[in-house]
């Protein structure tokens, strides 16, 4: 199984890969099929993805979510899955121009940590395990995607005139609209990822918050974050000014992941 | 002046501020390493750094006093906020069902010749009810009311979460039994016994730990009734209200002191714990480490090969009064001679740390999360929505009102328009 995994993992690198090569093709030559090609790309890899991930916890014999390539490779899953749903849904393939690099950036940091599977320690025995880091997926990923709408509707404001790129993404009140509404995915699954991870922290260790650097950043996201939605209602930030935060709130969300593991371990060193 | 202090403390824009200043907290409480002392400080950065950190309480910020004003004040500024909102709330939603108020509000509109309860339909609206209208019967439906609630849902939930975890902090108690298996030690002083029964590591198969598992009896000191249970990570036990969690381990051994031959004394020892020799107090031996695998790397000094009982050693330190006089790594079977004092080392063991709570307001927190987590999806995935069909010379003119999205809803209006018009999308 993990050696079906290793393949299925390389052949979905290459599949992003290929996805991102399209996609950027599709803006130099301007023609909808190949962004087409590009977005079927983005689902075939989306299935391969998959089957990888399921691969690897039949093999491992548990969720593969427990270190950092597992985070990673699921972070990309994650990524692929809520940029596939708002492109399909918002009929907006330029959306994949930018969330192909991202997720390609995603995967191919999964593939430069250690791919060992190893027995868990007995604090990740645990059934909340699952639902805190399938939530912390879905969040990271729609921040991602809130992200790469902010950087269309900033590359929107400078290129007034493209023609080309007025035409294959949506008006700047939509653009806006579709940021806000990844943010508020976000969000919603960073209170589920916060929550799970309190009721999973008091059966471990007794104490559902122990300030634990990777608490500390979640609890900072959310504040960014929470700062954005009472900012658009109090001062009306729309457009650029919204776009602007949710570009800088996405740093957060990194060094949420990268950073704190990096540079300020604790508890969740493992993670 | 009252009232308009009550009204910033209940202001959006204070809000911001607080949620602002107490992200910058959090990350500065992150950054800099917490709980240390003043000479810790004054040698990582300098004497000057020292001295503003402990001036300013930032060695421990999450428990500074200006940390837990900034929290206060957030929880003034929600209770008062929603306090404030209840009214204007209960009339929105009172004007929400009233389709009168739909023509005085922004909305999307549309046009359509027939069949207008299909649009309700494709819109998922409930089935539209009919009302007067200008004398003429008009379809009203209304859904996702509850939405106009989210919000305040939200920051209760916040409010309870945040009043849980203050409570919890102050009333709570928390406590660390250490010890090996056959131990019976106090629990502090709420007059209980705790005796670790059993305490075992599960290892796999790679010799990495799958668990550890401790069996635990505690007894009432006053009455003698005792119960019993076993503890592991993950799923701890509740005794006479308290919760044990099976937190921690480390290497316990027995020492033994012997004078001019006799046993004088034989005590376990779990390893950073000190023993003086009982006829003579000013000699005292401290159990710095034990290792398991004993091996001296060069440059690194005494490590462990592996997990496993293969050469033990055990690192000691021995005082004279205050003075170091002995300090290395015994191996098993030697001894340490001072003058007429022998001291050997011998049975290594797992001992196990217990820890005890009793948080009575963790109940509250948790229903503060899930109240959020609920005025979240409310506030976010239940956007209020209505749509009024008013009979006209040309069929029926469609108001609708979403409020939330409404760029979208109008664009989702106007595609149930076509599609019950049967007019294909350009």
């Amino acid at each position: 199984m993990l050696y079906a995994e290793n393949i299925l993992f390389t052949a979905v690198m290459l599949i992003y890969f290929a996805a991102m090569i399209f996609f950027f093709v599709f803006v130099a030559v301007k023609k909808d099929l190949i962004a087409k090609i590009g977005v079927l790309l983005l689902c075939a890899g989306l299935l391969l993805h998959t089957a990888a991930l399921v691969c690897r916890g039949i093999g491992a014999g548990r969720l593969p979510m427990t270190n950092q390539y597992e985070f990673a490779a699921s972070f990309a899953w994650g990524l692929c899955l809520v940029s596939l749903v708002f492109i399909l849904k918002f009929k907006f393939p330029m959306l994949g121009v930018f969330a192909a690099p991202v997720i390609f950036l995603v995967i191919g940091y999964a593939a430069m940590q250690s791919r060992e599977v190893r027995a868990l320690m007995p604090a990740l025995q645990s059934r909340w395990l699952g639902f805190h880091v399938a939530t912390a997926i879905i969040s990271y990923g729609a921040f991602g995607v809130s992200f790469v709408i902010s950087l269309i509707f900033l590359l929107r404001e400078r290129m007034k005139d493209q023609g080309f790129f007025d035409l294959h993404t949506p008006k700047r009140e939509k653009l806006d609209l579709i940021s806000y509404r990844s943010v508020c995915l976000g969000l919603l699954f960073l209170t589920f990822t916060i929550v799970t991870g309190a009721i999973w922290a008091q059966r471990a260790w007794g104490s559902y918050w122990s300030w634990d650097p990777k608490e500390t950043w979640s609890l900072v996201t959310w504040l960014v974050y929470a700062v954005y939605l009472h900012l658009r209602i109090r001062r009306g930030w729309r457009g650029k000014s919204a776009a602007i935060f949710a570009v800088a709130g996405f740093v957060c969300v990194i060094f949420t992941y990268i950073g704190v593991n990096t540079l300020l371990p604790g508890i969740h060193s493992y993670a | 002046m009252l009232k308009k202090f009550w009204k910033f403390v209940s202001s959006m824009k204070f809000a911001i501020t607080l949620l602002v200043l107490l992200a910058l907290a959090c990350a500065a409480g992150s950054f800099l390493t917490q709980h240390q002392s003043y000479e810790w400080y004054a040698s990582r950065y300098s004497e000057r750094t020292a001295a503003v950190i402990y001036a300013l309480g930032l060695d421990d910020v999450y428990h500074s006093l200006w940390f837990l004003i900034l929290t206060a004040a957030l929880c003034c500024n929600l209770l008062f906020c929603n306090l404030l909102r209840i009214r204007p709330l209960i009339r929105k939603t009172k004007e929400f069902s009233d389709p009168q108020t739909l023509r005085s509000s922004p909305a999307a509109h549309a046009e359509i010749t027939q069949r207008p309860q299909a649009v309700f339909e494709a819109l998922h609206f409930p089935k539209p009810k009919e009302i007067e209208q200008n004398t003429e019967k008009a379809l009203f439906s209304k859904r996702n009311g509850i939405g106009i609630w989210g919000a305040w849902i939200c920051h209760f939930g916040i409010l309870l979460l945040i009043l849980g975890f203050a409570l919890g902090q102050t009333t709570g108690v928390e406590y660390a039994v250490y010890g090996v298996a056959g131990q019976t030690k106090p629990i502090a002083d709420t007059g209980y016994l705790l005796t670790i029964d059993d305490f075992r590591i599960g290892l796999n198969e790679d010799d990495t730990v799958s668990q550890y598992t401790a069996s635990l009896t505690v007894s009432d000191g006053k009455n003698g009734e005792a119960q019993s249970a076993q503890v592991s990570v993950n799923d701890p036990a509740s005794l006479f209200g308290y919760q044990f969690y099976q937190n921690s381990t480390g290497w316990a051994a027995d020492v033994s002191i012997r004078k001019s031959g006799a046993l004088l004394q034989q005590e376990t020892l779990c390893a950073g714990e000190s023993l003086a020799v009982r006829d003579l107090p000013s000699l005292a031996l401290c159990f710095n480490a034990f290792y398991p695998d004993f091996v001296m790397i060069e440059g690194k000094g005494p490590s462990t090969a592996s997990g496993k009982l293969l050469n033990p050693a055990y690192l000691y330190s021995l005082y004279y009064g205050d003075e170091l006089i002995g300090m290395n790594a015994l191996l098993s079977g030697e001894v340490i001679t001072v003058d007429d004092y022998e001291i050997r080392f011998s049975n290594p063991q797992n001992y196990t740390v217990i820890q005890i709570k009793r948080d009575r307001f963790t109940p509250l927190a948790l229903l503060g999360g899930l109240i959020t987590m609920i005025g979240l999806i409310l506030a976010f995935y239940l956007p209020p929505k209505r749509l009024l069909a008013i009979p006209d010379p040309s069929g029926y003119s469609l108001i609708g009102q979403s409020l939330k999205g409404g760029l979208l809803f109008s664009e989702q209006l106007s595609a149930a328009v076509k599609e019950v018009s049967g007019q294909s999308d350009p």
